[in-house]
């Protein structure tokens, strides 16, 4: 018995040292300098912090825009959603949609706000179009649209999937019992999606919250927190008690956001079997649904299709003549070459470090006889790191590693994408493991094994589906994110999404939208394959749903 | 011949197995009957290894196991779930243990124990594309390439429908006397566990209510528990199905003797 625990222990001990080390220590230590004073320990830096009509105007411009979009977002999320399922618009049509929608995942948020730019700015596709501007882009509406973009694909995620849970007889019951249209609506779709039209909101909220890329490209005059938070830290007259306390005081709303999303999961009430519903038909109802898929197609489309052609013309928007040398120029540039070679370095190692780490953390929580305790640490590490945002986790590490053997170093980097996107990879392995049969370890040892023959054997290949998964999830993240390593790329180990931050500071365009290109397409490539992987191996969601859906059709038949 | 002497099991405070003390000779099939809680699993995973002991002894052939970690005790288990390895077929899941201990089991051997549970057809098939009948059998055929020297099933039955459930009836009963194997099974049925063994081991509530054969049980129980809720079940399915087929008294003489 003890004997099989010995590596179990040894992984808890390993994944509770390196978060101790670089998210405790860091935190703790953040959390500390906005307490030192002059004159030793106090609030003093609170006191001047929230005395500042600035850091006010941009804490509460933070909450305004980030409110706002997140209602819109929900909005559209549900009704994307509510018309995937419960329409009879052909299958092609709503994997078309669904692909739209996911795009924005695989681009740096910094990309958007450039691309918004160049289609509502002045000289923008679509006001050239339209031959007006819509709206003044640089501030409040820049911001939103790019926020929506932005949070979109997320929120449409956690709607989509609620959908499958939904129970759809009431559908039929309410409709016996004569409920008015609106009524069923509400009753059956609305009603019970309530907790997850709440998180989708709180999500959002967060993700706009905290998000760097777009305010910084977009933001304009309208001061937000994130970029408050920049300038204090890496501007030209750098305050770092002020820093830290801006870190701090943005932890508050994502504490508060993590703590009412895990308060609510109590009151989403799970339908856990799926249920087959078979939709009416209804010219009307997809008629309208036509449209609204037609409408948010078409603006992704026409925010995203500058991305395409800026690089290929001479001179957007004065030579709009097609020409390779932009592309050409930037490729054969090797200073960018290294660039986006180090992003893939990056994103590669994150991607392998950072599924072993989870893997760890996960066979501890769902597969050892450890204590109780050891297996709700490991939870409670997921919860945190869900918690800090990137940007809070850049400036943390800013102040533990400065001067430190690792302070611009690829690793310090790759450390902190793991640990910023350690939560969702955890959640998918260890959900994975515990579906597993819990008896294998046991038989393996039987049957003459070690435990970790066993692990390797057995456990290791039958979930190699969800490997692929994390490995993409953490690929595809390291390879869009900026808020943590915008403080800790040095010049030698500078990654594509801080580059463009410099190549916007230079007014290097071109150079951005191919870099962001060269992304989106790595991105698209590396995920496809590990789909086609991970399919192989099992099924992705909505595949398992169908083939569900399927079984219990047949399984009805049997008993005929 | 296995010996359990004043086994004890307690768990923060609580007491599951309480003084528990039997013997089961060589190649006889054993049932441990009990309702759920009563620690009848506790008790195979004691037998087995799986679960340490507070007090008590644990021999077997004149060798006290207590403190033997179990892949040393030479035991195997069926789990209820059978625990088969999905991403290896059904050949590679029999022949698993053949790559730890090569020779365990000649090749004859375990061609003879793929026919006798007729698994031949099956060999090449996933595990998913097997029924649940055939899963048992495979999970079967993997533990018995190992020669336990005790095999251990739980709940072998519960997960299977009517009809295969009576045929793999049959092979275990079939399987122990054709190796001389001693069989327990952990069942919560007492139809199951009274037509299956030898002797059936009735527990509750972590405490031995009655040991012995099958008609002894019937015929004497000797608590109320036995009487209330283990005959008088018996008794309700037998007098409904003599109702059905019209109440045959020879078929309840026959049921009877």
């Amino acid at each position: 018995m003890n004997r099989k625990s010995f590596e179990l222990k040894l992984c808890f001990v390993l994944v509770c040292v390196i978060f101790a080390v670089f998210l405790g220590l860091p935190l703790g230590n953040l959390a500390l300098k906005s307490l030192q004073t002059g004159s030793g320990l106090g609030l003093a830096n609170y006191q001047q912090m929230l005395g500042s009509e600035k850091f006010l105007q941009a804490f509460g411009n933070s909450f305004v825009i980030a409110s706002s979009e997140a209602l819109i977002t929900t909005v559209l999320a549900f009704f994307l959603a509510y018309g995937l399922h419960m329409t009879r618009l052909p299958h092609k049509i709503k994997e078309m949609l669904q692909l739209v929608i996911m795009m924005p995942m695989f681009l740096p948020s910094i990309t958007y706000g450039f691309a918004v730019i160049y289609s509502f700015g002045k000289q923008g596709l679509i006001t050239r179009l339209l031959d007006t501007q819509l709206f003044p882009i640089y501030g409040f509406w820049g911001l939103l649209i790019s926020y929506i973009i932005y949070t979109l694909p997320p929120a449409f995620l956690v709607l989509y999937n609620a959908f499958f849970y939904i129970d759809k007889n009431f559908i039929t019951v309410s409709k016996i019992m004569g409920d008015s249209a609106i009524r069923t609506f509400l009753v059956t779709s609305v009603r019970p999606l309530t907790g997850s039209l709440l998180a989708a909101f709180i999500l959002s909220f967060f993700l706009s919250f905290t998000d760097f890329g777009i305010p910084v490209s977009i933001g304009g005059e309208y001061e937000v927190i994130a970029v408050e938070l920049y300038m204090q830290m890496m501007g030209a007259l750098p305050n770092f008690s002020s820093g830290s306390v801006i870190a701090v005081m943005m932890l508050i709303p994502s504490v508060i956001s993590v703590a009412l999303l895990r308060y609510m999961e109590k009151f989403n009430f799970r339908y856990n079997k799926l249920s087959r519903y078979e939709i009416q038909r209804s010219l009307v109802r997809d008629s309208i649904f036509t449209v609204f898929f037609a409408a948010v197609t078409l603006a992704f489309i026409s925010v995203f299709a500058i991305m395409f052609i800026v690089p290929f013309v001479k001179s957007w928007p004065y030579q709009p003549v097609f020409t390779l040398d932009t592309v050409r120029r930037v490729l054969g540039d090797r200073a960018l070459l290294d660039i986006y070679i180090n992003s893939l370095l990056v994103a590669g190692i994150t991607a392998v470090a950072g599924t072993v780490l989870c893997y760890g953390a996960a066979m501890v929580n769902a597969r050892s006889d450890l204590h109780r305790y050891c297996k709700v640490i490991m939870d409670v590490i997921a919860m945190v790191t869900n918690t800090v945002p990137g940007m809070v986790l850049g400036v943390a590490f800013i102040f533990v590693f400065s001067g430190s053997s690792l302070q611009n170093t690829f690793a310090i980097l790759i450390i902190a994408n793991i640990l910023h996107f350690f939560t969702t990879p955890y959640l998918m392995i260890k959900s994975s493991l515990a579906k597993m049969n819990e008896s294998w370890e046991t038989t393996g040892l039987l049957m003459g094994d070690t435990w970790l023959k066993t692990v390797i054997k057995v456990v290791i290949p039958n979930s190699k589906a969800t490997i692929y998964q994390m490995l993409s999830y953490f690929f595809v993240n390291a390879m869009v994110t900026i808020s943590a390593v915008v403080f800790l790329a040095g010049a030698r180990t500078m990654v594509i999404t801080t580059k463009i931050k410099e190549l916007q500071y230079f007014e290097k365009f071109d150079e951005v939208f191919v870099l962001s290109l060269l992304i989106f397409l790595t991105n698209i490539v590396v995920k496809t394959v590990f789909d086609v992987l991970a399919e192989k191996e099992g099924f992705p969601l909505y595949k398992k749903v169908k083939k569900l859906l399927k079984a219990k059709e047949y399984s009805d038949e049997k008993f005929c | 011949m296995l010996e359990l002497k004043n086994i004890k099991k307690s768990y923060d405070n609580k007491t599951i197995l309480d003084d528990i003390s039997l013997k089961i000779e060589t190649g006889e099939i054993v049932s441990i009957l009990g309702p759920s809680g009563s620690g009848k699993t506790t008790l195979l995973n004691v037998i087995l290894g799986l679960t340490e002991i507070s007090s008590g002894q644990i021999i077997f052939d004149g060798q006290d196991l207590s403190k033997v970690p179990m892949q040393d005790r030479g035991f195997n288990i069926v789990f209820q779930d059978y625990a088969l390895f999905p991403n290896l077929n059904a050949y590679d899941n029999i022949i698993y243990g053949l790559r730890n201990k090569p020779g365990i089991s000649t090749p004859a051997e375990v061609a003879e124990l793929v026919n006798l549970l007729g698994l031949k057809e099956h060999l090449k098939k996933r595990i998913d594309q097997l029924s649940g009948g055939q899963k048992q059998r495979v999970a079967l055929a993997r533990t018995l390439v190992m020669k336990p020297k005790i095999l251990l099933l739980d709940e072998p039955l519960s997960a299977l429908d009517g009809v295969i459930k009576e045929s793999i009836k049959e092979r275990i009963q079939l399987i122990a006397k054709q190796y001389n194997l001693t069989t327990i099974i952990v069942t919560h049925d007492p139809e199951e566990a009274l037509t299956l063994s030898d002797k059936v081991l009735i527990i509750n509530e972590g405490k031995i209510s009655q040991f012995d054969r099958p008609q002894v049980i019937v015929s004497q129980p000797q608590t109320q528990f036995v009487e209330k809720f283990i005959l008088s079940q018996l008794r309700i399915k037998r007098d409904n199905i003599f109702r059905l087929f019209g109440n045959l008294p020879a078929a309840a003489a026959g049921a009877a003797r």
